[in-house]
């Protein structure tokens, strides 16, 4: 009972000191941390927190250093602590402790407690089924445990002894290798709370952009819930250990504050925050820099489309992102031609038409599906038909184009896949849930402007518990 | 509120009544597997006591003993039934060469050789075994190790194989 105590303990410290490392980095990158809500500083903290310290695992082993948790967390937390006992980081943490001591009465009604109360039956479950049962799913497996096992027992990034996609990323396998030395053990049933930990942020995320949108507390919850309990491959991501759900968080990350700062609506310093989620992107996993190259290009396309008051210079600002972008990607790259890794070597042999026409069909499917995302993606294309011409002429554009060019890319993908004929259609069954999840969550914000309109109609007609949150900022 | 207005209500109204089927839907589908994990959390068979009703988990963790961190084994498996990655993720860091159950004497031994393979593993015993096996059977560099479980080991003393006349 005691050593279950201990272990527990040392789970929570090895959590905590992310949060921690995190939190001390938004007071770098950001003027004013409380400008983000509490439920963004902490989803952003633990992003920033999780991306750190791989990164520097990365460069612990280019420098040469055997892994232990004295070189693992020794130096990035002085260096937190150092930036928080800076003046920024002493501000921050003034008014994060006096925000904590007067804390606002929340008058939850009725249906927020009823969507709080599915967003409960959702983590009730998919907690104890990540904590208590081992690693088994296949990528779990063959890939990011394996690779993480491999990592403790070895003490650096060693990829010799394993044939497996090695040229993949490796912020998972660090950040549950980082885990195990917390532990001082190879629990790969207790290490999976990250799973759970990462999609509760990643609700709460999308909670408190749908809220910056402009929505109701209720229609903010309801969304969140919508996402969350629509389809079972959300839900499923919450326990089997991919890489998935991670890149899914920095993606929602990444899109809500692109998005925020082209409606004019972000806080300051959201474009240095985007950067740090685009190098999570890239660092996360192989389709990451793609899909963050493409929120860049989106945002670059919207701009050059709606022409807002200095969008000449606006366009140069996407630099910033741009720069997060190679942060994430470059590191792991230079170690790789360095350890002569090669890299992608299983894709892209040719172009076959037949794949291309029979990857339509099953995206549509899939979009459709009830058991990848419910009706989420349906109820996404409806509020785009009701839409109509805001969509062309609001910043909205730019989710909608990073969403449908994305659902492009996944036809183009498939469609240079090295699969056999009898093999493609498993071939799709295997991965198309896995990339929508990406994409899903920016879905999900997408919607929220959608239900945005619905909140105003509602609002017209005065009913109760519809009042727009205190934090919310209007799409010009 | 004006007729564009109601429709919308209407359509929103549409998709949360399906929404509502789909969390029905979603405590059904889930149900068995909540179930079952209601049920070993109150006896307490979790972590890795969930491992140990595998039989393969077993031999993984005996042969943990047997095969040195820093060694070379081949497995024999094929990669589509799955279990050579759990064999992997149970043995690692320790090296891993997979090749087929059916492969060539020729193959087998030069890849033992080359990779300076000691441990020939083989997942399945009770299959008939491939040329390739067949012929470590009968070689004098091949030594089987006596261990329980669904395979078969095999030490390796890969300096005494040749290769160039097995066909």
């Amino acid at each position: 009972m005691i050593e279950a105590g201990i272990t527990l303990l040392r789970l929570l410290l090895g959590l905590g000191a992310l949060f921690f490392l995190g939190y001390a980095w938004l007071t770098l990158l950001i003027p004013r941390p409380r400008d983000f809500s509490g439920l963004e500083r902490a989803a952003f903290s633990f992003g920033a927190g999780v991306l750190v310290l791989t990164l520097w695992m990365l460069a612990l082993t280019l420098g040469g250093v055997p892994f232990g948790l004295e070189w693992i967390l020794g130096p990035p937390l002085a260096l937190a602590a150092a930036l928080l006992l800076a003046p920024r980081g002493r501000r921050a943490v003034r008014e994060d402790w006096r925000a904590c001591q007067v804390r606002p009465r929340i008058a939850f009604n009725g249906w927020d407690w009823l969507f709080l109360g599915l967003l409960g039956i959702v983590f009730l479950y998919a907690l104890p089924r990540a904590a208590l049962y081992p690693i088994w799913a296949w990528d779990a497996v063959a890939t990011w445990g394996c690779k993480a096992r491999i990592f403790y027992a070895s003490r650096g990034l060693d990829l010799t002894c394993i044939d497996a996609h090695n040229y993949y990323p490796n912020l998972i396998p660090l950040l549950l290798s980082y885990l195990y030395f917390a532990l001082g053990q190879v629990n790969d049933s207790l290490a999976k709370v990250i799973f759970p930990l990462w999609g509760a942020l990643l609700l709460g995320l999308l909670y408190s952009l749908a809220a910056r949108l402009g929505l109701s507390r209720r229609s903010a919850l309801g969304l969140t819930a919508f996402l969350a309990l629509n389809g079972a491959v959300f839900i499923v991501h919450l326990y089997i250990a991919y890489a998935d759900l991670p890149l899914a968080f920095f993606t929602l990350g990444g899109a809500g504050l692109i998005y925020l700062w082209l409606a004019g609506a972000a806080p300051r310093g959201s474009l240095t925050l985007s950067a740090c989620c685009l190098a999570g992107m890239a660092w996360c996993k192989y389709e990451g820099p793609p899909l963050a190259a493409t929120l860049i290009l989106a945002a670059a396309l919207t701009l050059a489309w709606l022409r807002p008051a200095r969008w000449v210079r606006r366009l140069g600002q996407l630099s910033v992102p741009l720069a997060g972008l190679v942060a994430g990607y470059l590191p792991w790259r230079l170690f790789a031609m360095q350890q002569k890794i090669e890299i992608g070597a299983d894709h892209i042999q040719g172009f076959y038409p037949h794949q291309m026409v029979q990857a339509i069909y099953y995206l549509l499917a899939g979009l459709a599906e009830p058991y990848y995302f419910g009706f989420l993606w349906p109820a996404l294309a409806l509020a785009l038909i009701l839409a109509g011409n805001r969509l062309w002429r609001s910043p909205r554009l730019f989710l909608a184009l990073f969403v449908g060019g994305n659902l492009l890319a996944i036809i183009l993908a498939y469609a240079v896949a090295p699969t056999g004929a009898a093999e493609f259609p498993a071939y799709v069954r295997a991965t198309l849930d896995r990339l929508l999840l990406h994409l899903t969550p920016v879905a999900a914000l997408l919607l929220a402007l959608g239900l945005k309109d619905v909140d105003s109609a509602l609002a017209n007609r005065n009913l109760p518990g519809n009042h727009p949150l205190p934090v919310s900022k209007a799409e010009p | 509120m004006t007729p564009a207005k109601t429709w919308r209500l209407w359509l929103v109204g549409l998709i949360l009544g399906l929404w509502g089927l789909q969390v029905l839907w979603l405590i059904w589908y889930f149900g068995p597997e909540a179930r079952d994990l209601a049920r070993r959390a109150a006896r307490g068979n979790v972590g890795a006591a969930i491992r140990q009703a595998e039989p393969l988990y077993r031999w993984a963790t005996a042969l943990q003993a047997v095969i040195p961190e820093h060694a070379t084994y081949v497995f024999l498996d094929d990669y589509a039934a799955g279990k050579e990655i759990e064999v992997r993720y149970y043995l690692a860091p320790r090296r891993h060469i997979l090749l087929s159950p059916e492969i060539p004497a020729s193959f087998l031994f030069y890849a033992l050789h080359q990779e300076h393979a000691a441990f020939l593993l083989i997942r399945e015993a009770q299959k008939p075994p491939g040329p390739g096996v067949q012929a470590a059977m009968h070689s004098p560099a091949f030594h089987r190790v006596n261990l329980p479980g669904p395979g078969l080991i095999f030490r390796v003393d890969a300096d005494l194989l040749r290769w160039g006349f097995y066909d």
